[in-house]
């Protein structure tokens, strides 16, 4: 599903490597965990799957497109088939919750019949079937995150990436996003979780990548939390 | 096709809408635009039609010797009439150069009868040439030069006008410079101010942009509200600007017909704004969308250029 092959990232004006010659595997269906502190390289490996930056050196492969070979062009179809949920949210905020989640379907040019009947069936699933005429800033933090996951997932993507989806949420909160990924993840959807939260980490006990200054130092099968 | 065309257009307007303060003040900004230009628009139509009156007045002379064959006469005001730069030649008999002395002088009794006492009229017989530029007078003087006018033209009062038709030309010059100077200044000064307020607005949608993206937004849906925005500032623009000048006109007209007490320069002007409204309101619109589309396009283009 998802291949890194010594992949490099340097930004423009630093000297610094963001990710120093990582490799990983990602199969379809698994629920992925990439542990590291801040600075580590997670945001930066997730917007290299989303194609937001581009590697230096390095090969990266995600759903059988090389991204090397990926022009500008087709980089919006690509998203469509990737859902990226974000710390802060990253909601339209003139824009509805219903109309949020129209959006990355108009977007793709489908019917307004199709978007009319879809949107309030996600809605309902991230239970937030009464606040479609809400705008952002009417919510509370876990209800943005949800509006956020109902979006990322209204393409029916194969690949959610969640960035530190629970940074900004208290603990009751942050649970409930997790198990919404966790029953994303059962329907078959890859899941790529970033996190720094040790307890979610060591609950969920599923793999563990650990990065520190940009270097992958552990992979492990069913991870914990290491970090000091 | 028609789907995102429909999104598009849809989104813009909820966008304008939305967006209440912004789009308020880039209109007032496009309404001041397209105000000053049609200002001076208007301002440069009634200098250059007074321009053309002042023009049409100027003349030249060509006086005639007395006795002479009417077929050499014929001749130069032929020559005259196929000279490009020429617009109209006409002859003025003896008897007519008569008429219109005594017709001038009507009140001066004293001038009127001196030329009745000598008996003969000795008034020549004219040609009065009127050029479409007065400039091209000049380049007609060689003509009465030539051999075969030499015995027939007495005197060319173009001479002793001269420096007032020259003076006159440079003035009209000046003012012509002056006022498309200081309109072309004002309409570059109102372009900078409005393209800044739109990039200033579009720069609040930056996160919006970037959001836009991520979700899988190609570019033109991205910069498709945005360009309905610009068109949008265009035609409320306009509506404002017109009616602010049909209100400025209206209470002008009032003004400078009691100022001028004996002139209708006021219903002149405005009268002129009613008959070309049409094409008034096409300029402007016209200006309007494409201020208001260009500067958005500008704008947003800097936010589109990394995938």
């Amino acid at each position: 599903m998802i291949y890194l092959e010594g992949v490099t990232k340097i930004y423009d004006k630093s000297s610094k490597k963001a990710l120093d010659n990582i490799s990983v595997h990602i199969k379809p269906k698994e629920f992925v965990i990439f542990v590291g502190l801040s600075g580590a390289g997670k945001s930066t490996l997730t917007k290299l799957i989303t194609h937001e930056e581009e590697q230096t050196s390095g090969k990266i492969t995600v759903g059988g497109i090389d991204y090397s070979k990926l022009k500008k062009k087709d980089v919006p179809y690509l998203r469509r088939k990737i859902g990226v949920v974000f710390q802060d949210f990253k909601l339209l905020t003139k824009k509805t919750v219903y109309e949020n989640i129209a959006y990355a379907l108009e977007v793709a040019g489908i019917s307004n019949k199709t978007i009319r009947s879809r949107v309030p069936q996600i809605l309902k699933m991230v239970g937030l079937e009464n606040k479609g005429k809400d705008f952002p800033n009417m919510l509370s933090g876990g209800e943005k995150q949800r509006v956020a996951i109902a979006r990322a997932l209204i393409h029916d993507p194969k690949i959610l990436i969640a960035d530190e989806p629970t940074g900004n949420l208290d603990p009751k909160n942050a649970w409930e996003i997790i198990d919404l990924l966790l029953k994303v993840n059962e329907y078959g959807t890859t899941v790529i979780l970033t996190t720094h939260n040790k307890e979610i980490v060591n609950t969920l006990k599923k793999r563990v990548i650990t990065l520190k200054n940009g270097k992958l130092i552990k992979d492990q099968e069913v991870g914990r939390y290491t970090l000091q | 096709m028609f789907t995102t065309l429909y999104r598009l257009i849809k989104t813009g307007f909820t966008n304008f809408l939305r967006n209440g303060w912004l789009s308020l003040a880039s209109t007032i900004i496009m309404t001041l635009t397209l105000f000053i230009i049609s200002i001076f628009l208007i301002g440069n139509i009634v200098l250059n039609q007074g321009i053309q009156a002042i023009q049409d007045k100027i003349d030249i002379s060509v006086y005639l010797n007395d006795n002479i064959k009417g077929q050499t006469v014929l001749d130069l005001q032929k020559e005259l009439s196929d000279n490009q730069d020429v617009k109209k030649v006409r002859y003025v008999s003896k008897d007519e150069a008569k008429q219109k002395y005594q017709e001038k002088f009507k009140n001066n009794p004293q001038l009127r009868e001196s030329l009745d006492t000598s008996g003969e009229n000795p008034l020549p017989a004219s040609l009065e040439i009127k050029a479409y530029d007065p400039q091209k007078y000049n380049s007609l003087l060689p003509v009465f030069e030539k051999e075969k006018y030499k015995p027939i033209v007495r005197k060319v009062s173009y001479k002793d006008n001269k420096e007032t038709i020259d003076r006159l030309v440079k003035l009209t010059q000046f003012i012509k410079t002056v006022g498309w100077s200081v309109a072309i200044f004002l309409m570059a000064t109102s372009l900078i101010i409005i393209y800044n307020t739109i990039r200033t607005a579009i720069y609040t949608h930056k996160n919006e942009i970037e959001i836009m993206k991520l979700v899988g937004a190609n570019p033109w849906f991205i910069k498709g509200p945005f360009l309905v925005e610009g068109i949008m500032y265009g035609v409320f623009g306009t509506i404002a600007a017109l009616t602010a000048l049909y209100i400025l006109l209206k209470l002008l007209v009032n003004f400078l017909n009691s100022y001028f007490d004996t002139g209708d320069i006021g219903n002149n002007v405005f009268g002129f704004l009613l008959q070309n409204l049409g094409s008034l309101i096409v300029l402007m619109l016209g200006v309007g969308i494409a201020i208001g589309v260009t500067s958005s396009f500008i704008a947003i283009r800097k936010y589109l250029k990394k995938s």
